[in-house]
């Protein structure tokens, strides 16, 4: 008897050991990553901070899950931006954007520092794996309502907007599975910052995304790698804060600031981001339709992204 | 000794099932007609059960009270609260129109949510699904204003119907050889609305040219068999309402709208198809919803408070539903 106390003893000693020992273990992880442990739940304070999870209150729906509540947004700023050459030009910038389905309408005005030059106004637009150019936002899609024009070759470039944005960061992070990887740069000291890395997919396969986090968990700072240089790009993101005209809860950054081979392309201070699932529509022109269809390989759905 | 170690493995058993338990009580709400809400952790479709009973004629019987999930907005299937996600677990859910994943965190805690946070939450859930209406280009930034100033726009505010399609399934159905009666009880608190009535024949008999209808809130219908699915198709409606649940879609009084109804045993799925060229590019049907039978066949249907007038024309903010 006196024997199997003992080991009811030994066993009961020994799991609240291996329990302080994992506990330890998770809080000496815990020390630079927001109190996260691993990349699932790093992935959620991601969300949490963002307020991209979220749930209600309301009566009998108490206790559903959180799920993530970004789908549509819309952008505008002010700042500068490249249009192609090394200047950078004073700039109106004004974005819609959509998830599900995966698409951006960037419209930029852009103004001339030497005067004299009329205003630069373009409309890029990209859904799935169709891009155009708009003369007008829904150019193309009716009879009097302005041209689009293919730009297939665009596509991809436009689309990786979508996801080195910080919603983009956690929705991408969360579609690539176990190959969402995380770590902690500069050592686990205290100013160390978690670092999520994760390849995209779909039509952006191959390119494969850093994002570096801060102790709210916030993302400011995502940098991609791929062959292709026009898909190589450097964002940083601060000021964070629910900038929307009515309050969503959605945080968003109040400065984004894009580099490509080290050069700024795009430097903007954000006046309205609106994060509450506006009314933003994109449907693809048949004459942009067609012209995919005359490049079947490049009209790849991005389902699964 | 031997006590010690049995009480210790119970007390482990009951540790490890007690989640489980737990969930099973919480999923077992019952469903009854004085049930205010079926506080569920999920909300896909439930799988149908019994089976569907049959008119004399040989159509299915649609008669009922159709708020088995007792009734409340946020606790059914694919209901406004959530624009057309569906929960399937603590940890997956699905946008039911385009089939995408939507990344989704288990609840790990009990915090209350303030009612702010919970409003504003609501805003976002019910704006995220991908099913929407595609507008004439020139109508976009209208509807997204009206969405934006639903504070003041919303047509429904000041007690007025909510119209159709936008009243979603009937919550009773009497059906009848040569025509149906639909009614929609009005609601209070967030979709404050009139209840509405519905008389629709089904004898055979065609649409009064479009020309010479008066437009009304619930138009001129009229119903049909399409094998086991009812069809009421309706048009002749005035301007005054919005045709989804939410969003600023305006309408035009050319809009057309055609209803479907298929009964699987105590389940009801309910789509509506909406067809206006002079506002819309192309015909937009609303995500399935489903409505659950009242299992109690006693249920009648309950008075409804009157509708209050809301003074959201001077809310501070542009908090919205």
């Amino acid at each position: 008897m006196l024997k199997k106390a003992n080991t009811i003893r030994l066993s009961l000693i020994t799991a609240v050991m291996v329990f302080a020992f994992q506990n330890a273990q998770a809080q000496t992880n815990n020390g630079t990553a927001g109190n996260t442990t691993d990349v699932s739940k790093t992935v959620r304070s991601v969300a949490e901070a963002l307020g991209m999870a979220r749930r209600t209150n309301r009566a009998g729906a108490a206790r559903l899950p959180f799920i993530d509540v970004i789908n549509r947004m819309e952008i505008w700023g002010s700042g500068t931006s490249s249009d192609g050459s090394r200047t950078a030009l004073k700039s109106e910038y004004h974005v819609a954007l959509s998830y599900n389905p995966p698409a951006v309408r960037m419209e930029m005005t852009r103004i001339s520092q030497v005067g004299g030059a009329a205003p630069q106004h373009t409309i890029q637009t990209v859904r799935d794996s169709y891009a155009w150019n708009e003369s007008q936002p829904g150019a193309g899609l009716e009879p009097g309502w302005g041209t689009a024009t293919p730009a297939m070759a665009a596509a991809k470039q436009r689309l990786l907007q979508l996801w080195i944005l910080p919603y983009g960061v956690v929705k991408a992070a969360i579609a690539a599975g176990d190959k969402t990887k995380l770590s902690i740069e500069n050592g686990a000291t205290e100013n160390g910052a978690a670092v999520i890395t994760y390849p995209l997919s779909g039509p952006l396969a191959g390119v494969t995304v850093k994002a570096t986090l801060d102790q709210k968990n916030f993302v400011t700072k995502v940098e991609t790698q791929a062959d292709n240089p026009a898909l190589v790009i450097e964002a940083d993101y601060s000021d964070y804060a629910d900038h929307g005209e009515a309050l969503s809860g959605v945080q968003s950054p109040g400065h984004i600031l894009q580099k490509q081979g080290g050069e700024p392309v795009l430097d903007i201070q954000i006046k309205n981001w609106d994060g509450a699932n506006p009314y933003l529509v994109f449907p693809v022109p048949e004459n942009v339709k067609k012209a995919a269809a005359q490049e079947p390989a490049k009209a790849a759905t991005t389902k699964g992204l | 000794m031997g006590s010690l170690r049995n009480t210790l493995v119970t007390l482990s058993a009951m540790l490890c099932l007690l989640p489980a338990a737990m969930a099973v009580a919480q999923d077992a709400t019952p469903t009854t007609s004085t049930t205010p809400a079926m506080d569920r952790s999920i909300n896909v479709r439930p799988k149908p059960t019994g089976v569907t009973p049959h008119t004399p004629d040989g159509h299915p019987d649609l008669t009922g009270l159709w708020n088995g999930a007792g009734g409340d907005l946020g606790s059914l299937p694919n209901q406004m609260h959530n624009d057309g996600i569906a929960i399937e677990s603590q940890s997956s859910s699905h946008d039911v129109y385009s089939g995408a994943k939507i990344a989704t965190w288990p609840v790990t805690d009990r915090k209350p949510i303030d009612d702010t946070e919970g409003e504003r939450a609501a805003t976002l859930l019910r704006r995220v699904g991908s099913n929407k209406p595609i507008y004439r280009p020139k109508y976009w930034e209208m509807v997204k204003e009206l969405d934006a100033n639903a504070n003041e726009e919303d047509p429904s505010n000041n007690c007025m119907p909510a119209g159709i399609p936008r009243g979603g399934p009937p919550t009773y159905i009497g059906q009848f050889p040569n025509y149906f009666i639909f009614i929609y009880p009005g609601e209070g608190g967030l979709i404050a609305t009139q209840t509405m009535y519905r008389m629709i024949p089904a004898d055979g008999r065609k649409h009064t040219p479009l020309a010479d209808l008066d437009g009304t809130y619930t138009g001129e219908g009229i119903a049909h068999w399409e094998g086991d699915t009812l069809v009421v198709d309706t048009w002749g409606f005035n301007t005054s309402t919005w045709f989804d649940q939410l969003g600023g879609d305006f309408h035009s009084e050319n809009m057309h709208v055609v209803e479907r109804f298929h009964r699987d045993g105590n389940e009801l799925t309910w789509t509506a198809t909406v067809d206006d060229p002079d506002v819309l590019l192309e015909p937009w049907t609303t995500t399935p919803r489903i409505q659950l039978l009242n299992p109690n066949p006693k249920a009648i249907l309950q008075e409804v408070l009157p509708c209050s007038e809301r003074e959201l024309a001077h809310a501070v903010t542009k908090d919205h539903h």
